[in-house]
């Protein structure tokens, strides 16, 4: 019995050592460099130091926080899914790595505007090929591209994407001559070709994506007409990619595989990549730990050119507050946008001076032209002729979330609290609420008097920064109430021009007197103080030694990442 | 076959086959016990996936809004909510929610890809299970130990040192440790993978089939997958098992002091056994009875800590899972990881009673 149990002992000890020997000893860690790490074989994946040249294949492993929303091109909706649908399905154009105003062809070439501006038509190149081989024809790139107008489609996805990009802009889709397609619109729009820019529009796999039916989440792999071809995905862990063989498009993969990580959180994600696990961090860092990454020298760390920003929406309908002009001008002179990105984010973030950011067509800093804001002076005078005083002070309510921003939101609203009480004439009421209640509280103009809301355009245009937050309820903003979407509300006394220039710039095909409108556009949305534009929100790439982009082709620092956030997986080489 | 029914066979089945055993060679009192016990587990998931239900109805925000955010038009969210059933009345959603939890339809998730929950479980649940297995092996295995020393070196440092050992850590909060030992041991040692199950590149080599990455890569033989899967599990379960440690040295220390006093054991002392034989083979065999009854308790607390271990080393299991729905609303997810979760508390609670019977033949139900 002695000897039994002793023995028993001993295994089991042997057993243990074994296994804490095993997990100790793992060398398939990347100890510093991922990059070089050789394409995986069933039994070995053996890694090589990143200062030799690779001998095996080449793979480059990109960290990101973001979250796949839909893979249904019809239903693309979150940046990862633009991010991954671009890449397995070339765009019929693109903008140009690292701008968002020049487009380029893609798998069609340039749209050419009807001269009534009311059609919008692209030619397919030759010899399109799906990633399995299958050949494209022009029925069928017409009927996948019709899938964004199937009503009964878009009604079953949870996006319905197809609604606000092709539905309410488009009358049809339809194909022309050999291989032309024509996309004709209900009212002219002089930024169409940037909505065709977008993820959504492109040709898909017919045997992947019927015509009359949505697919969030299909089977890998996945082969369409992009670069890329998905080989392996689990939703909440990785993506895998591989070159597509068929591709014959501008941008070929230089890597033999390319692995999205997800993680939880951004803390995670920038040990990971100062670690060497992963090789690029990418969505959605934060400035603080980009910072803090600047002092490893074996990573760079870029700002991208910045298209999301941060503002405030302010309530316009009868009632609130801030249906006085005088009130809501004073709020936007009283705005020191240069100490809010110095005390919350170390200047880190870029003061916005107008709904529209720079580089979009026509921006210009229509806030600090009105305002010269911070203009204290300004504000006091405005709030007296408006009827308030020490005794007699404006109550503002002021809502915000905690956690969805960031944790920067609440020292954000509290500087601009401080800033608006420093007039002596403002009581700010700070209202903290969650996201799922907060959304619909704000947009619908029924409990704030101002809120902070985001922003990422839909297409990279100015009409994008600028229509959500007029028509309709603005948003919020209920400049244009009543209408349909405003419920009760109700607001008087909106300078007509708003509107009139909105509807003029929108049919206007020539880019010189767009901008033109659209400077005139945003000068009235800044008398009127729609919204409050604050700042850029930052976005960072952070890549490890040996990582390049494609020095042919703009900004090759940020890897060919331009204010649309496109990121070509295929610019990525690994090198040294 | 999908990975959920796979895990469930592979914990189920054992589980099965032993309760069937004791089942069989236990007394006519245990027996009824246990049918009780297994007839009780459904009304008791019934009543809290029903107040579950409730509160995810009546709590303010809605799924729509909280994942489309403010670009959707009223029409789009108008659409959506009819077509997840939200406007439907809520006694209307009530029955049919329990009409599915009958037929075993998860359903499908709100948000995202809309994907069916089981297959969302299929991914996660295998992910906790790796997680809090090896968590609790540590806890108890450290933990008798531990607590065995401790009691044999009563009011000697060893003692005192445990004593400390167990409060230390049985305070700490796990989110703090587990940054904590994650800094320490993956950021300045290099010891430890920074987060996830495995590592990135070895991951696409692995054949997945229960999710179980440590049973999958046994499996098919993949063996640089086992070693990064077991280096990737060291810090986490100890993370975990750590703060539980503490209860077990406690417990397992006070228990075998009591015994180590008892008559029978002084008596065989005094026939001459040796003294290491009294302590492991005697006293802390009887001290384990009401260690194992406290097991079924720290389950639960096992998977409350597995929530907040699985944000910080970006585990994607159950518990992340679960805090990401409920801020978005999601309430199909939500109430079916909280069926799954009750179910697995209920099921181990049940296995704990049982065991502790077979342990002390005093015990009658």
């Amino acid at each position: 019995m002695k000897s039994k149990k002793t023995w028993w002992r001993v295994v089991a000890l042997l057993v243990a050592l074994a296994l804490i020997a095993a997990a100790c000893s793992s060398d398939d860690e990347p100890t510093g460099d991922a990059t070089t790490t050789t394409a995986p074989s069933a039994t070995t994946a053996p890694t090589t130091p990143a200062t030799t040249t690779p001998a095996g294949p080449k793979t480059i492993i990109i960290g990101t926080t973001d979250v796949i929303s839909s893979l249904d091109p019809a239903d693309y909706y979150s940046t990862a899914d633009w991010e991954l649908g671009r890449l397995v399905n070339e765009p019929l154009v693109r903008f140009q790595p690292g701008s968002n105003s020049v487009l380029e062809p893609g798998i069609a070439s340039l749209p050419v505007a009807s001269a009534d501006g009311l059609s919008y038509e692209v030619t397919l190149r030759d010899g399109l090929v799906f990633g399995d081989g299958l050949e494209l024809t022009l029925d069928m790139a017409v009927e996948q591209l019709n899938r964004l107008m199937n009503a009964d489609l878009q009604a079953s996805a949870p996006n319905q994407v197809g609604d606000v990009l092709a539905i309410s802009y488009l009358e049809s889709i339809e194909a022309v001559g050999d291989n032309t397609i024509r996309f004709n619109l209900l009212g002219p729009a002089g930024f169409y070709p940037q909505i065709l820019a977008g993820a959504p529009f492109v040709v898909s796999h017919p045997d992947v994506y019927a015509a009359n039916e949505i697919n969030l989440l299909p089977d890998t792999p996945l082969y369409g007409l992009g670069p890329w071809i998905i080989t392996d995905i689990t939703p909440a862990e990785q993506t895998v990619l591989e070159p597509n063989p068929f591709y014959t498009g501008t941008y070929p993969a230089k890597v033999d595989q390319v692995i999205v990580q997800r993680f939880s959180t951004p803390s995670a994600m920038a040990d990971a990549v100062r670690e060497g696990e992963i090789d690029i961090a990418w969505r959605l860092l934060g400035a603080q730990a980009a910072d803090e990454l600047r002092s490893v020298s074996s990573l760079t760390v870029e700002t991208i050119p910045q298209a999301p920003i941060r503002y405030l929406i302010v309530n316009h309908s009868d009632g609130w507050v801030t249906a006085d002009p005088l009130v809501r001008q004073a709020l936007a002179a009283a705005i020191d946008r240069d100490e809010l990105s110095d005390v919350v984010f170390g200047g880190a973030v870029t003061p916005l001076y107008s709904p529209v950011p720079p580089g979009f067509l026509g921006a210009n800093e229509a806030f600090e032209d009105a305002y010269q804001a911070p203009n204290n002076t300004l504000a006091v005078d405005l709030l007296t002729q408006a009827g308030y005083s020490e005794s007699n002070k404006l109550q503002l309510d002021l809502g915000y979330p905690p956690e969805h921003y960031g944790v920067t939101t609440a020292d954000g609203v509290l500087q601009i609290s401080q800033q608006w009480e420093a007039t002596g004439l403002i009581d700010v009421n700070a209202i903290v609420q969650d996201w799922a209640t907060y959304v619909s509280d704000c947009t619908n103009g029924v409990a704030f008097d101002v809120c902070v809301l985001g922003w990422f355009f839909d297409f990279p245009d100015a009409e994008n920064y600028l229509q959500p937050f007029i028509e309709g309820d603005g948003l919020g903003t209920m400049v244009l109430c009543p209408s349909e979407s405003c419920g009760d509300a109700v607001t008087t006394g909106t300078d007509p021009q708003l509107n009139q220039l909105l509807l003029e710039q929108r049919a206007e095909t020539d880019p010189d007197r767009r901008a033109a409108l659209l400077g005139d556009l945003q000068d009235v949305y800044a008398a009127e103080v729609v919204t409050i534009p604050l700042w850029l929100e930052p976005e960072f790439i952070i890549y490890r030694d040996g990582i390049v982009g494609d020095s042919s082709l703009p900004s090759p620092e940020t890897l060919n990442i331009g204010p649309d956030f496109e990121f070509i997986y295929s610019v990525l080489d690994v090198v040294g | 076959m999908h990975p959920l029914l796979i895990v469930f066979l592979i914990f189920g089945v054992p589980a099965v086959l032993g309760l069937a055993w004791v089942f069989l060679r236990g007394s006519e009192s245990l027996r009824r016990y246990i049918l009780t016990r297994i007839a009780l587990t459904v009304p008791m998931v019934l009543i809290l996936i029903s107040v579950v239900f409730l509160v995810l109805r009546v709590m303010p925000g809605d799924v729509v809004s909280s994942t489309l955010g403010p670009k959707a038009s009223d029409a789009t969210r108008a659409s959506i909510t009819e077509a997840l059933g939200l406007d439907d009345p809520l006694i209307v959603q009530y029955f049919k929610f329990l009409g599915d939890v009958v037929t075993l339809d998860l359903g499908d998730s709100f948000i995202g890809a809309r994907r069916p929950i089981v297959d969302e479980l299929g991914e996660r649940l295998p992910a906790t299970l790796e997680l809090i297995i090896p968590a609790a092996i540590f806890a108890l295995g450290s933990g008798i130990l531990f607590g065995t020393y401790a009691a044999i070196r009563r009011k000697r440092p060893a003692d005192y040192g445990f004593r400390l050992y167990s409060v230390i850590v049985y305070s700490m909060p796990i989110f703090w440790l587990g940054l904590l030992l994650r800094l320490v041991f993956s950021v300045w040692l290099d010891w430890t993978p920074i987060a996830g199950r495995i590592d990135v590149v070895t991951n696409t080599t692995l054949d997945r089939t229960t999710n179980l990455l440590f049973v999958d890569s046994i499996i098919s033989g993949n063996w640089e997958a086992l070693k990064s899967v077991l280096h990737h599990m060291i810090l986490p379960a100890l993370t975990l098992g750590l703060v539980l440690s503490g209860v077990f040295v406690r417990l397992t220390r006070i228990n075998v002091i009591e015994t180590l006093q008892e008559d029978y054991v002084i008596a065989a002392r005094a026939r001459g056994i040796r003294e290491r034989a009294v302590t492991y083979g005697y006293a802390l065999k009887n001290a384990m009875i009401p260690v194992v009854t406290v097991i079924g308790l720290q389950v639960a607390i096992l998977l409350a800590g597995a929530v907040l271990t699985e944000t910080v080393f970006n585990w994607p299991g159950m518990g992340r899972y679960l805090i990401q729905r409920i801020l978005l609303r999601d309430f199909q997810a939500v109430q079916s990881t909280v069926a799954v979760f009750a179910l697995f508390v209920a099921m181990i609670s049940l296995a704990v009673d049982v065991i502790y019977s077979v342990l002390d033949p005093r015990v009658k139900y």
